[in-house]
């Protein structure tokens, strides 16, 4: 499934009004927000149509699966944006993962949960939020905010350590760029970078880390940074989103897709953005002077231009790491 | 005493409103506790064991309480000796927790971290290192440490 899709779904006495445009998006927050008013109307208008009293407005089919039938489910639904509320185990398994990961459906997890078998954006973290009543003082408005801003940080201090998620051509990238006097390390993989900042208390830390997939890391390490103001993130989509977005591959074209990845992207192809961008990278500068590997970066984007114009795109973070 | 356990425990229920739903009595929703927690976390004003108003659904039944606030009432009354998972509720819950747990031996279970900062004076036995914390830094980086969620 493609696109994003705007959702209204209301009754006499509330009304939710959010979009949706990735595979996996995850609602949280404190408690007595609407989370499970929102998945019971969801499920009552799919059970009962307009007969229910709920309205509801969507390009696509909502539902709402439990520990029961989720596989019966998934296995007969198409193109759909299916709602799961906390009680439901099944979002901490494998088979899940293993499962959705196939589908062309949009998922959203109402959880408290890290997920880490499941590779959701920092981006795709909300809340609920409350806005007052309209008009006619009866019926509550209510929108999703994002948890965790991805605006970039900036850094008081030069990192004296900066940690990369991967050990691959994004940690090939700002080990050659950062400054002799810094430590870049990496993390060796997402699940790892939580113990690798705890294992470098109290240095001047810049964590660099796929934002596409990072969801299931963040709400730890947000709790960790708000006692340690000496660690930093920076948190593009991917390292290869960061080429893209260069310019220095075919300008205009490229940057429609990057604003509008959803409206390219086979959610049933990519299990999170970070795939894509890999793969698109790969076939754009397939047989070009820009080859580019994931597994070894290509030396040609340390080169002068091509390494500045990769790292405008961190401009927040050049001052801190070179 | 608040005692928290990281991960699954024996004894647990893990989605403690649909056991609330099924076992709560009328005289947990009015005690002068629950009505204060009803009132903090859900808006809601208790008008008697069975009807509740609320500012967002109007007036509802029990049932009908958040699934954290029905949480916290179970930590406080129940007597089962369940282990009740906490990840059903959210930050606007911690402090409750902290405070029925002032007042009776609760242990809860939990499944992420949860912000206790805003609780005065934190205090908590970490059952999976067998570590006494002192502050909400010290669980914070307790719980960071552990695995286990």
């Amino acid at each position: 499934m493609k696109g994003k899709y705007h959702i209204i779904v209301q009754n006499s006495r509330v009304k939710f009004e959010f979009d949706i445009k990735r595979n996996i998006t995850i609602v949280r927050g404190d408690s007595a927000t609407g989370k499970t008013t929102l998945v019971s109307l969801i499920d009552t208008y799919d059970r009962l149509g307009a007969d229910s009293g709920v309205e509801l407005s969507c390009a696509r089919r909502c539902l709402t699966v439990n520990n029961s039938n989720w596989e019966s489910i998934l296995n007969s639904v198409s193109e759909c944006i299916v709602f799961i509320d906390e009680e439901n185990t099944i979002i901490k398994s494998d088979d899940f993962a293993r499962k959705i990961k196939g589908t062309n459906n949009y998922y959203v997890i109402i959880t408290r949960e890290n997920l880490p078998n499941l590779p959701y954006s920092v981006e795709e973290i909300y809340g609920i939020h409350t806005s007052g009543k309209y008009a006619d003082m009866r019926r509550t408005y209510n929108s999703f905010y994002q948890l965790y801003s991805v605006d970039e940080q900036s850094m008081a201090d030069k990192a004296e350590t900066v940690i990369v998620e991967d050990s691959n051509s994004g940690y090939d990238f700002f080990k050659a760029v950062a400054a002799d006097d810094i430590n870049c390390i990496s993390a060796g993989g997402k699940t790892k970078i939580k113990r690798t900042v705890m294992d470098n208390e109290g240095k001047n830390l810049l964590v660099i880390a796929d934002g596409a997939a990072f969801g299931s890391e963040m709400g730890e390490l947000f709790l960790y940074m708000q006692k340690h103001p000496e660690v930093s993130l920076y948190l593009p989509e991917s390292f290869e989103w960061q080429i893209l977005k260069s310019g220095l591959i075919d300008g205009n074209r490229i940057a429609d897709i990057l604003q509008h990845t959803e409206d390219f992207l086979e959610s049933s192809e990519y299990f999170s953005w970070e795939r894509f961008y890999t793969k698109l990278l790969i076939s754009e500068t397939e047989g070009t002077y820009l080859q580019y590997s994931k597994q070894k970066l290509n030396d040609v984007y340390l080169n002068p231009n091509e390494k500045e114009a990769v790292l405008t795109v961190a401009d927040i973070i050049r001052e801190n790491i070179t | 005493m608040l005692k928290i356990v990281f991960g699954d425990v024996e004894n647990s229920i893990y989605h403690p409103p649909t056991y609330f739903d099924n076992t709560y009595e009328d005289e947990w929703i009015t005690d002068p506790l629950s009505v204060k927690m009803i009132k903090d976390i859900d808006k809601s004003d208790v008008i008697s064991a069975r009807a509740i108003d609320s500012p967002v659904l109007g007036s509802i039944s029990v049932k009908e309480l958040s699934g954290g606030v029905k949480t916290l009432i179970l930590m406080q009354f129940d007597e089962s000796g369940k282990i009740f998972n906490a990840s059903a509720c959210g930050d606007n819950c911690a402090k409750w927790i902290y405070e029925i747990s002032k007042h009776k031996d609760l242990t809860i279970a939990l499944h992420h971290i949860m912000d206790f900062s805003a609780c005065e004076d934190f205090s908590a036995f970490i059952v999976n290192s067998g570590k006494q914390v002192g502050s909400y830094k010290e669980y914070l980086d307790e719980a960071l440490r552990i695995e286990e969620r």
